[in-house]
């Protein structure tokens, strides 16, 4: 057999950027003010670890957007759902959601700030802002594109209501419902983090921050690599989710 | 029955319905500005938000902010959409390219865009350039992920009609490959154009000396100017509403030929 | 054998290039971990200027074949040459029309014809001229800057005859042109392929899973059979061209060929679908 060509390069180019960084570290071409080499990264990883600071900073942002995203997510469904169901909110509050669908959810951190102050108030919201827009969006999408003819079908065998809930809009909405969750979940993460690097009081925003201010380059890398690791986790974790309480589409 | 609801709906006008919302709320809104007291700091009153929009325009602060706001947002795309169509298109016509490139443009892909700033703000201060690259960034992602899916997904019934007639590697790129990846390559691009606008903004937040809109609502916000705050993101929500109409009716147009069978 | 040469047909325009010969053709597609025999001893020998029909059911490897003689697949035992030239990779020499037109949609038909000469040693005048040409003879003037999705199926398949024909090559070969077409339009194509051929005389290799079609445009009629791939007869056809689809003989073959095709006791399925002409 000839060798896997396709996991050589996959495997050595990351591997040549990493050796290629410690070179240039190893040989001084910068100071480290400017670079600093990976074993000082994960020097620095183990420093913040045993002292404690990241988990400390790190349970804080995650209970936030724990907090944050699951308020907005569940108001971004139950919103999206009674705007698609009903002709009238949709016709009293559609104009104003669109509207305002089109702001950057960044572009509010300075009205929060003065109106909310930079306590944990505001974090919530913020974050509950930015998830409650796709969710709010995909029910309402979803929901509006079940064709009519379920409908019919279901109203040709008299079903009752509730059958026509579970059997038709829930797994009729559910599949693009998940995906507009996980793409919140995506975007709270970004917001979090902007928004901690902005009012930098806590979390891991704030270390970043600091570290920046202190230039403290290792600890900075050391936080752009958790915020990385941590947005991809909360991605794959709910990826996960979805593929199982989807299962039922494949199978 | 048809007639009839065509009629109420001539004479009661559906979609001002939509407006109780907002004008309840600017009601409420100036109800709380004109009590004052404790919150006479944070809520200011409609006049004032109007007067604020009146003096920022004339004193051109605002024609200068926006300017610079769109310049940068405008010259990441270019420069990061650029380099990302570039990148892209090496990763969709080589596959050693697409197997070395990919796991480290997903791994860098992972961190929260304006997680970068800290660390980029170390590099190259806290200037214009530092914003540049993020915002340039913004647009690298969605492009190279575009373009290079465009190309992987160009069918090898195509590819076949440029064999029969012997068309080279170059010929076989700007003539098949390419315009067949378009539609995909433009959706790529109208996303980055959002993903700018969006990380514009963050960064001028972020980073808030130097002009732009962020940076004027930032300082706005230092010094508990509400008003000017709100006519901030009065401009940065009516931009993001032209660049998603402008994205929905250039993709109508980009996209007609997808639609059409090759 | 009492092939009469289509040299003797009248009116036929007769080149002497274009023969193509297939000899001990093998081919097998490894498909996960399994070998698949599409082609099996697959000999054949054509004619300059001649026009040769293939039938076969769905999944005989009629398709394959011609992507053999086109160049596309080099993955084969035995030979195939054109003029004692073995054929290496895809040639100028050898067009190809495929079942669907493949047209590009983002040119005009005329950059669609033009294509074909992109890699031609002639000047600009002589392609344009080469291209208006063929537009004409495939009866499509006029619609020079048309897009494919402007044109109806007929003209789309049409372009694709020019495209392939615009190189003069010495050899088309055609996978079910007409396949996707529907039975009005088919049966004018089938008299403009015919009245093409014999104004150009180049060798014409076309596969259809319509027997009439076979029979009412080909020299000779190859019927096909599946698992693996291989000719069980061969049928002449003695008449002139252009002929009258009423012809008593044409209905003679016609029903010899179904028979044959009906009488095949390892695949019986192969003519429900052949004749429902699902070949894709
Ligand atoms: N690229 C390929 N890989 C694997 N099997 C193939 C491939 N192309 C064709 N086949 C198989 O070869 C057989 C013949 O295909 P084809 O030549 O298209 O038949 P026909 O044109 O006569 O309908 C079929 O069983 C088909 O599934
Ligand atoms: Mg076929």
């Amino acid at each position: 057999m000839k060798p896997d060509l396709k996991l050589i390069l996959s495997v050595s180019s990351p591997l040549l950027l990493l050796i290629v960084w410690q070179a240039v570290t190893a040989f001084k071409l910068f100071p480290p003010e400017v670079l600093v080499s990976p074993t000082a990264v994960v020097a620095a990883f183990g420093e913040v670890i045993a002292t404690g600071e990241l988990q400390r900073h790190l349970s804080e942002s995650l209970t936030r957007l724990a907090g944050g995203f699951t308020t907005g997510a569940s108001l971004g469904l139950l919103f999206g759902l009674a705007l698609a169901l009903s002709k009238t909110v949709e016709q009293v509050f559609g104009p104003t959601f669109q509207a305002l669908r089109q702001i950057p959810v960044l572009a509010f951190i300075p009205m929060l700030i003065l109106l909310l102050g930079i306590d944990e108030v505001f974090k919530i919201v913020i974050i509950a802002k930015a998830a409650f827009f796709p969710v709010a969006l995909a029910a309402y999408d979803s929901v509006k594109g079940v064709p009519k003819s379920y409908f019919e079908v279901s109203s040709l065998y008299r079903a009752p209501w509730w059958v026509l809930i579970s059997k038709i809009l829930i797994p009729a909405t559910i599949p693009n419902i998940l995906a507009g969750v996980r793409l919140s979940l995506t975007r709270s993460w970004l917001v979090l983090v902007a928004a901690e690097l902005i009012v930098a009081d806590s979390g891991l925003g704030q270390m970043m921050e600091m570290g920046r201010q202190m230039f403290r380059l290792d600890i900075v890398m050391v936080g752009v690599i958790v915020a990385g690791v941590i947005g991809f986790g909360l991605d794959r974790l709910f990826q996960l989710l979805q593929a199982h309480a989807l299962r039922w589409k494949t199978a | 029955m048809t007639l009839k609801t065509l009629n109420l709906n001539a004479f009661k006008p559906v979609w001002l319905l939509g407006l109780i919302p907002p004008v309840l709320f600017l009601l409420w809104w100036d109800h709380e500005a004109a009590k004052g007291g404790a919150n006479a700091l944070a809520f200011v009153s409609l006049a004032q938000v109007g007067q604020a929009l009146i003096d920022m325009f004339s004193s051109g602060e605002l024609a200068l902010s926006y300017g610079s706001s769109l310049g940068r947002a405008l010259s990441g795309l270019l420069i990061g959409g650029g380099i990302g169509t570039l990148v892209g298109i090496a990763m969709g016509l080589s596959k050693p390219v697409e197997w070395a490139a990919s796991p480290i443009y997903n791994s860098f892909r992972q961190v929260p865009i304006l997680g970068w700033l800290p660390l980029i703000g170390l590099w190259f201060g806290s200037g214009d350039l530092s914003k540049l690259i993020i915002v340039a960034l913004s647009a690298f992602y969605p492009t190279v992920l575009y373009t290079f899916e465009g190309l992987k997904q160009v069918e090898a019934r195509l590819l076949d009609v440029g064999r029969v007639y012997r068309l080279n590697g170059w010929q076989t790129f700007w003539r098949i490959q390419w315009p067949a990846a378009l539609p995909s390559i433009f959706t790529g691009l109208f996303q980055a154009l959002a993903f700018t606008w969006i990380s514009t903004i963050g960064v001028e937040l972020l980073f808030s000396s130097g002009a732009g809109l962020g940076a004027m609502m930032q300082q706005a916000q230092l010094q508990a100017r509400l008003d000017i705050v709100l006519v901030c993101i009065l401009f940065v929500g009516l931009t993001g509403f032209a660049i998603n109409f402008l994205i929905k009716r250039l993709s109508q147009h980009v996209l007609s030929w997808r639609s059409v069978r090759a | 054998m009492d092939y009469v040469p289509h040299s003797q047909i009248p009116g036929h325009k007769v080149k002497q290039t274009g023969a193509v010969s297939l000899k001990g053709i093998k081919k097998q597609f490894n498909f996960k971990d399994r070998e698949l025999k599409v082609l099996s001893e697959f000999s054949l020998d054509v004619q300059p200027g001649e026009f040769v029909s293939i039938v076969g059911p769905s999944g005989c490897g009629k398709s394959t074949l011609l992507r053999l003689i086109a160049g596309l697949d080099d993955t084969y035992d035995g030979t195939i040459t054109l003029d004692g030239q073995r054929v290496a990779g895809t040639s100028l020499e050898r067009g190809l029309v495929f079942q669907d037109h493949r047209l590009f949609p983002w040119m005009t038909l005329e950059d669609n014809i033009a294509l074909a000469l992109t890699n031609r040693q002639i000047s600009k005048d002589a392609k344009a001229k080469l291209v208006a040409d063929h537009i004409a003879l495939v009866g499509l003037k006029g619609f020079e800057k048309a897009f494919p999705h402007q044109l109806s199926g007929g003209m789309a398949q049409r372009a694709a005859i020019a495209r392939s024909l615009v190189n003069e090559p010495k050899v088309l070969l055609l996978d079910e042109p007409f396949g996707a077409l529907d039975a009005l339009t088919r049966v004018h194509l089938q008299g403009e392929l015919q009245r093409i051929w014999l104004a150009q005389g180049s060798t014409m290799i076309m596969i259809t899973h319509d027997v009439e079609e076979a029979l009412y445009l080909g020299d000779r009629v190859v019927v096909m059979q599946a698992n693996p791939g291989r000719i069980t007869h061969t049928v002449d056809v003695n008449l002139p061209h252009p002929r009258d689809r009423a012809s008593p003989v044409l209905h003679r073959l016609k029903d010899e060929i179904l028979a044959e095709l009906t009488n095949v006791p390892e695949a019986p399925n192969s003519v429900v679908r052949l004749i429902k002409g699902d070949d894709q």
